[in-house]
């Protein structure tokens, strides 16, 4: 049962800044809000939604809206955009980076915790950061970086042997570093990190090993722990709910798991529950909201009796104490990993009644794009699917059953973005039907821990799509099918564009309003992570890495590639 | 039975015989015990002395260390393999792990049936083994399998089929939903991989 706090506190930086936090992104011609500053100061973050120039996100502002709001490119002029640089890091594997740009410096990372400032006008290399990695890494699905975070004269990076670094912007160097979690048992992170008040906010990877999944809040001067967060409650039972968030049956044998449980007791410490993408931060209310990922192990619910929560859910924490305010669990006792881990987005939606309330937007693996009331986490309607569902929710077997959506999604962990004019989100999504497979195991102590296998039907077609949902109404505006399943990302910029790449290495722009290509570029390797934009000495660009996936296997590359509108 | 007796023979030769690598480390001195793994794995060459026998010159750290603790304590049965354990302490494990990663890579030319190797791509597709092996090059716990001798891995995916080999769970779960021919050609693409 959601429970929820209606104290919406006003935190003193709330009243300080309060009056630029406006949900909405405003048009902006080249402005510049903030001259030439290469301090990234708490106010920057808070107005980076119209911020013309820098991108300080990666996903764009605290509400994750991934809207930027130049329009120098746009509906008109994209025809004409072209490669203004391209920069080729060391590392030839999976690209998922969002770069962040402050002030015309772009710093990137690559996978095994590569960081890369460069030029932002030119692409040359100001400086390069190594990552000494440890020799016990344990990470699915792929040795990926989603970035950096950037707050006063410091960056911030989560490793792939559970560490968050601290590090100076100008120079690369190392100031501090945390340990997370101990990589052994399977804790990694190759999210980006999320900035706030101080605060650097950090989830972890580790739901197909059996970890106890966390937020962490810690003191971004020193890398002290502040808060934990655990994703999995030690009560992890819940209510019993025999019926997803859209109403189906998950045919779950509540008698046997109640046995189960009496026998076993609560299996929260190795119940998983990572979380892969960034918190959205409400301002106003002091509180962030993150999606948990699936419970461990992934397929086999025999020893994890119950809800088994907050897997599968969205949550909120209060922002300066990490305690509880609310969640909404979409799939309860979840065994098909369709679990959630694109990133919320926080916008003003219509209820039920009619009326704008704030609410919460997620992107499901199940196809669907969920809407929130922010206030109390309560699920206010669900989309159309987007993708092809069959024989949900038939339960795994030893030999394997079809189901739809495959494993992967839907959305997989791509970020959503958003445009508050049309009142649409904008989704990519997998098609890759798959057979799921049950066989019990124990738990093997940091070792992969599936209770099972998922396969992808090679006889089956795979294909992905963009589509466009109305979140007032949760029907789906329009959609682009693609050759190959998508992941990666999407940007929405005030030019009345969408960006978004594939997995055979085209690039390309869409209409927002109307779904229409309107421009491709051939990158040579997959486009796989979320594009930015930004704008140096007037001139807006368009920024995207080319490195591949290893998840989908598409083709590795090495490529930061910037696109500007030539003269 | 017959590959038992063989290595074994071959490993008390290689007692009287051979001249171990300049390896000790630090704090553990293994050279005696290096002289048995080289009669079966290879001297500084890093060549195994069959086909059967994995190389682990260039393998990674923290997997073949996880292998000598799991047949240590029985997760992965072997005759050899769990009495040349048995008598390792971690550091031991740590410091022939060490070793052996830090060689270069044994690059060996594996006889490799080629039909079977093209529908291997399509097999390792539907298993979503690029999830954990990427490139197949190995990280950390995750092994290198490109340019694995071609007997010995197609001996261990069904081993794990076959739940011989019970120290990693999913891969048997997920081994035993492929088929024999299956196994094969993803034996005979990864084998004949080699660097990226």
């Amino acid at each position: 049962m959601p429970v929820f706090d209606k104290k919406r506190l006003c935190l003193a930086v709330g009243l300080v800044f309060g009056a630029a936090f406006t949900a909405h992104a405003q048009e902006v011609e080249n402005a510049s809000n903030f001259g030439d500053m290469n301090t990234v100061s708490q106010d920057m973050l808070n107005r980076a939604g119209n911020d013309g120039n820098n991108f300080l996100h990666t996903n764009g502002n605290y509400e994750q809206t991934r809207y930027y709001p130049s329009k120098q490119i746009n509906t008109q002029n994209v025809k004409d955009l072209r490669p203004a640089w391209i920069f080729q890091t060391e590392i030839v594997e999976s690209l998922e980076t969002t770069p962040i740009v402050v002030n015309g410096i772009m710093y990137i990372t690559t996978s095994f915790n590569h960081i890369y400032a460069l030029n932002a006008a030119t692409g040359e290399q100001i400086w390069h950061f190594k990552h000494k990695m440890g020799p016990i890494t344990t990470y699915c699905c792929g040795p990926n970086n989603r970035g950096v975070a950037v707050y006063e004269d410091m960056l911030f990076m989560g490793t792939l042997d559970a560490k968050m670094l601290g590090l100076d912007a100008k120079t690369g160097k190392l100031i501090w570093e945390t340990e997370l979690g101990d990589p052994e048992l399977g804790y990694s992170e190759t999210m980006a990190p999320t900035v706030v008040n101080g605060k650097v906010l950090i989830g972890t990877n580790g739901g197909e090993y059996g970890i106890r999944g966390f937020v962490k809040a810690l003191d971004y001067k020193s890398g002290e722990v502040l808060w934990t967060f655990h994703t999995t409650a030690e009560d992890s039972t819940g209510v019993w709910a025999t019926h997803d968030a859209t109403g189906r049956d998950m045919l779950r044998d509540i008698d046997a798991e109640k046995a189960k449980l009496a026998e076993m007791g609560d299996p929260y410490k190795t119940l998983g529950g990572g979380v892969w993408q960034n918190p959205a931060v409400d301002l106003d209310a002091n509180r962030i909201y993150f999606v948990v990922g699936n419970p461990s192990p992934d397929l086999d619910g025999s020893l994890r009796p119950g809800d088994n929560l907050y897997t599968n859910s969205l949550v909120s924490v209060d922002l300066d104490s990490g305690e509880y305010v609310c969640h909404y669990q979409y799939i309860a006792h979840d065994v098909w990993d369709l679990d959630a881990v694109s990133p919320p987005i926080l916008v003003d939606v219509k209820n039920n009644d009619g009326d704008m309330v704030p609410g919460v937007l997620h992107g499901g693996k199940t196809g669907h794009v969920y809407v929130h009331n922010r206030d109390d986490c309560s699920l206010i309607r669900f989309s159309e699917a987007m993708v092809p569902q069959e024989n949900m929710w038939v339960l795994p077997t030893k030999d394997g059953e079809r189901m739809l959506p495959g494993a992967n999604g839907g959305v997989e962990w791509s970020p959503m973005t958003v445009d508050e004019k049309l009142g649409l989100t904008y989704a990519i999504n997998l098609h890759q039907p798959m057979t799921y497979h049950v066989e019990s195991s124990p738990y093997p102590e940091g070792k992969l821990w599936l209770g099972g296998a998922f396969k992808v039907i090679p006889e089956e077609q795979q294909w992905g799509n963009i589509t466009a949902v109305d979140y007032h109404t949760g029907k789906i505006r329009w959609k682009v099918k693609t050759q190959q399943p998508m992941i990666g990302g999407i940007l929405a910029t005030a030019g009345g564009l969408v960006f978004a790449g594939e997995g055979n290495g085209m690039f390309k722009a869409y209409d927002s309003e109307t779904g229409s290509q309107l421009w491709r570029f051939q990158a040579g390797a997959g486009v796989n992570a979320p594009p930015a934009s930004y704008s140096v000495d007037g001139q807006q660009y368009i920024v995207v890495g080319a490195g591949g996936n290893t998840q989908l296997n598409y083709k590795r590359g090495n490529n930061i590639i910037a696109f500007t509108v030539s003269d | 039975m017959i590959s038992f007796v063989r290595l074994q023979f071959v490993g008390l030769a290689a007692c009287i015989f051979f001249s171990t690598a300049s390896i000790s480390s630090d704090a553990v001195d293994i050279k005696d015990k290096l002289v048995l793994c080289e009669s079966c794995h290879g001297g500084e060459d890093g060549m195994p002395v069959n086909a059967d026998t994995p190389i682990l010159a260039g393998q990674e750290y923290y997997y073949l260390y996880v292998q000598l603790k799991d047949y240590k304590a029985g997760r992965r049965a072997n005759p050899i393999m769990s009495g040349m354990t048995a008598a390792l302490s971690k550091d031991e494990m740590k410091a022939l792990a060490e070793y052996y990663s830090s060689m270069e890579w044994t690059k060996i030319q594996p006889e490799i049936d080629q039909e079977l190797a093209d529908k291997g791509g399509s097999a390792l597709g539907a298993g979503q083994c690029s999830q954990c092996h990427s490139k197949y090059q190995g990280d950390s716990r995750v092994p290198r399998l490109a340019g694995q001798q071609l007997p010995y891995m197609l001996q261990t995916m069904k081993d794990f089929k076959n739940k011989v080999r019970l120290n990693s769970p999913a891969k048997g779960s997920l081994m035993d939903s492929f088929s024999d021919e299956d196994l094969a050609a993803m034996a005979n693409y990864l084998s004949g991989l080699q660097q990226p």
